[in-house]
């Protein structure tokens, strides 16, 4: 078990090394993030709109789109530099290196979201701070459930010679369940709703979350079979 | 040389199966268009529910043989369970996508509108695209071992979360004012029993059509990988 | 018109869908027929 762990954590400790190196990954997420939302910003006329309702959807399109741009580039990275070659020498188990990328992802995606927020608060006029902890739990949540089908697809899709396009066209459609869910409960949040209030939603999150990470720990043999 | 004979006669002369299901299609027909009452409310147009719900039925069907045969494919890595899985999903793509064009032909006239944000018919077009995709994927993935690996992770991941899909596009539509048409719609209850004889006769023949295309579908895989490996035992002996 | 259009319509696209379909399938078949042969006889020359 602590041998597991240690391979994650080496896995993790590369990716983030390597991103502090080059600072490639971030800086292209938010700033993608932030485009998408000043296009949204400029497309949604929000005079007429009111900005709780479209926020919502805002952010996590911003998300999930800056997000695809970094489930890409993880892989590409590793596949450019024949680098996954070596981490599949390396007698690390598959379902270790899926948990290492999905961690690192996970925290790359975190650390763009916590730049977006204020972002998104000070464009749309809307005040977080009341609602932080849910905002945060929900945010978690969805992140987890993106990030966890996103590492598996994007890992199938590295090896494609068309990856830029196909992880997209991949992803989207099996994560509508998130999106939708993610922002019902993002707007039901920003409405003043306790948390209670939305158990169902909760509950679809959560056996997303469960069903894909534990789908792909149970696939990622074949996918990372070289 | 009897596996060709077999491929053969599947392919050219139409066998027992052709038959059965010419004649549950001729029976369905007959029973659509001359039998079966007219609805009251609905009027003439209702008729077309009688292979709007088979072809969705079929489609879901053809998915659920894609999650099957992709566990099984990764379970035994035999190519068998591979080409299964390929034709199955592209006739589910096939009925999904007929589906996608009767429901709006057979909304407009009831509803009033093309298109219902619904959760039957949104579900529905969620599932149409992650197949697309999954035919996609297979299109572009040129070696064939990685091929089929990926795909059966894309059949298993898609068909689980069509449960998943359904519960977030229904609650999705649960906060507006729902159209009283889709409620009232229910299935099987308060039919009239003649009704549901013929969408059963309709249902067994579009169930009969799969398999025949299933064997059309699947005869052409073989032939597919016979001319593959004719060709490279020509490469290497050249 | 009206109501028996839009089943007419919507017979049409059915029927005409999965005829379609079956006439690909029909093509498709018979284009790889061809080749197979092609190749059968081309090695069969070869063997000789």
């Amino acid at each position: 078990m602590r041998e597991y762990l240690n391979q994650i954590i080496a896995i993790v400790r590369k990716d983030f090394l390597t991103e502090m190196k080059t600072r490639e990954l971030f800086s292209s997420m938010f700033v993608f993030a932030v485009l998408v939302i000043i296009i949204f910003i400029f497309t949604v006329d929000l005079s007429i709109t009111r900005s709780n309702e479209v926020g919502p959807g805002v952010m996590w399109v911003a998300i999930f789109f800056s997000g695809a741009i970094g489930l890409n580039r993880s892989f590409m990275l590793e596949k450019e530099n024949g680098c996954m070659q070596g981490l599949l020498l390396t007698p690390a188990d598959r379902t270790a290196i899926y948990f290492g990328k999905l961690i690192s992802n996970l925290g790359f995606l975190t650390l763009m979201e916590a730049f977006i927020l204020p972002v998104f608060m000070v464009f749309f006029n809307i005040d977080l701070l009341p609602h932080f902890f849910p905002l945060l739990l929900v945010i978690f949540l969805g992140t987890l459930g993106f990030c966890a089908i996103g590492t598996l697809l994007a890992s199938l899709a590295a090896n494609l010679k068309t990856r830029d396009i196909m992880l997209p066209i991949l992803l989207y459609p099996l994560m509508v369940p998130i999106a939708i869910a993610s922002v019902r409960m993002t707007g039901k949040i920003l409405a003043g709703e306790p948390l209670s209030e939305m158990l169902n939603w909760m509950g679809l999150v959560l056996c997303f979350d469960i069903i894909f990470t534990g789908t792909a720990v149970m696939t990622i043999d074949h996918i990372l079979e070289e | 040389m009897a596996e060709e004979n077999s491929s053969k006669e599947i392919s050219s002369s139409p066998g027992g199966l052709f038959w059965l299901t010419a004649g549950t299609m001729l029976a369905a027909l007959i029973a659509i268009y001359l039998w079966v009452p007219t609805e009251k409310n609905e009027g003439i147009v209702q008729r077309i529910m009688y292979f709007h719900i088979p072809c969705a039925w079929l489609a879901f069907f053809a998915f659920f043989i894609v999650f099957v045969s992709s566990i099984l494919f990764l379970w035994k890595k035999e190519r068998e369970w591979d080409i299964y899985a390929h034709c199955s999903a592209e006739i589910g793509v096939v009925f999904c996508s007929l589906v996608l064009v009767t429901g709006p032909i057979w909304a407009r006239p009831i509803w009033g509108v093309w298109w219902v944000w619904d959760a039957r018919l949104t579900s529905t077009l969620v599932l149409w695209l992650i197949y697309i995709a999954y035919l996609m994927l297979r299109g572009q993935t040129e070696a064939e071992s990685t091929r089929a690996r990926y795909a059966a992770v894309v059949g298993i991941v898609g068909f689980l979360d069509i449960p998943l899909i359904h519960f977030s596009v229904l609650w999705w539509r649960t906060f507006h004012p729902k159209p009283k048409v889709i409620s009232a719609e229910g299935l099987g209850q308060g039919m009239d029993p003649s009704m549901l004889a013929t969408l059963c006769i309709s249902l067994a023949a579009f169930t009969l059509l799969y398999c025949l295309l299933m064997g059309r579908r699947v005869a052409l895989e073989r032939t597919k990988d016979e001319i593959d490996r004719l060709k490279r035992e020509k490469l290497y002996s050249s | 018109m009206g109501q028996l259009g839009f089943l007419f319509v919507a017979n049409l696209c059915v029927w005409g869908g999965i005829f379609f379909y079956i006439l690909t399938l029909k093509k498709r078949q018979a284009a790889m027929e061809k080749d197979l042969l092609l190749l059968k006889e081309e090695s069969g020359k070869d063997g000789d």
